[in-house]
């Protein structure tokens, strides 16, 4: 009896879970972000003040949980040296979220670059992207059509897998929703990477 | 708050610790048992404990860890024979249940040293990137030239603020 009521209570309870990664150079805005939506998905996080964040050299972690789904989120550093540890989370992700400094016009081919080496690794074949154009509160910044214009010759690596252009500010919360749900969407409906299973607890 | 400073023998944690509490170079000799300081940071009282290092009484670490809020974890940059041993007694702590929601900064100490490794070598050397479920962050240290010390706490002091 008891096996079959913990076997209901999971069933009805139990989560998906969906590992996250959270990428960009250095000062894209990544752990400000995450604690954002740590703030609007979670009722009693009170979170980090923004303007304390600093340099990430390590790994920033966060859970939310949006309807059935819960979302892991790992948020690595971006320094130039950092970026070679990014590919020790591929295999286990289920989707990345790539922020961009819209205002840093100088570095978006370099961001190009980080970015392109990595949707060219096998691991993270058929992964939703999310690509946010964050700081659009800053005036004169890069626009979603310059990004998408900057990044155009990335599309056949991009190939088939969801991908999603979104501008958004983290320090406000601006696009932060939105990027969310359209995440929880297609990590949701990508057969090609099923949740890890996890009970609640 | 509880803090541990762990690390192999001569890594530099009793250094470590002095130089947060009283802001000074002390000569010190290997620890054998523990030093254990109140050291205020930004507001926040720690209560700091250093224990020794040596492979014999690495054992006595876990009687350490109930309540433990963070990890200072040292390693001596320079040391790369022993980087490997290093992670040995890492991932051992790490498994044990009762740190399972301390925080871990690792402190790449002796950046003074000319061979030392980078940040980005040491947290390869020591499988940080294994470490999927644990907010973690390395700093580049010289406790006896006194850099990265602040940077460290600063940041130690803000994510236990907002621990999930």
């Amino acid at each position: 009896m008891y096996t079959l009521l913990s076997g209901l209570y999971k069933y009805m309870f139990q989560k998906d879970e969906y590992c996250i990664l959270i990428l960009g150079l250095d000062n894209a805005g990544k752990t400000t972000f995450l604690e954002q939506t740590k703030t609007k998905f979670s009722k009693n996080y009170k979170g980090m003040s923004l303007s304390k964040i600093t340099t990430t050299v390590g790994l920033n972690i966060g859970t939310i949980d949006v309807g059935n789904a819960r979302l892991m989120f790992w948020d690595l550093g971006g320094q130039e040296d950092l970026q070679s540890l990014w590919d020790k989370y591929y295999a286990e992700s289920h989707g990345v979220i790539y922020v961009i400094d819209s205002t840093d016009e100088k570095r978006l081919s370099e961001s190009k670059e980080a970015f392109e080496k990595m949707i060219s690794s096998e691991s993270l074949d058929g992964v939703p992207l999310l690509v946010l154009a964050n700081k659009q509160d800053v005036e004169n910044c890069l626009s979603v059509p310059d990004i998408k214009t900057a990044f155009s010759d990335c599309a056949p690596k991009i190939g088939k897998r969801d991908c999603l252009v979104q501008p958004c500010t983290a320090l406000t919360g601006d696009g932060v929703n939105e990027g969310i749900e359209w995440m929880v969407k297609c990590v949701v409906r990508n057969i090609h990477r099923p949740p890890r299973q996890k009970d609640i607890t | 708050m509880r803090i541990l400073i762990l690390g192999l023998d001569g890594a530099g944690k009793t250094t470590i610790l002095y130089r947060l509490q009283v802001g000074e170079v002390v000569t010190t000799i290997p620890t054998i048992g523990f030093n254990v300081e109140t050291v205020s940071y930004k507001n926040l009282k720690f209560q700091v404990w250093d224990l020794g290092g040596q492979t014999s009484i690495r054992p006595y670490w876990r009687c350490y860890y109930s309540n433990t809020d963070a990890v200072i974890y040292v390693v001596d940059s320079s040391d790369r024979d022993r980087m490997g041993i290093s992670k040995l007694e890492l991932v051992a702590m790490l498994e044990e249940e009762e740190l399972k929601k301390a925080i871990l900064v690792v402190f790449a100490n002796k950046q003074d040293m000319e061979q030392a490794m980078t940040p980005t070598e040491v947290a390869n050397a020591l499988g940080l990137p294994c470490l999927k479920d644990r907010k973690w962050q390395i700093f580049k240290t010289s406790a006896t030239k006194g850099t990265g010390l602040d940077e460290a706490m600063e940041w130690l002091v803000e994510s236990l603020k907002s621990r999930q």
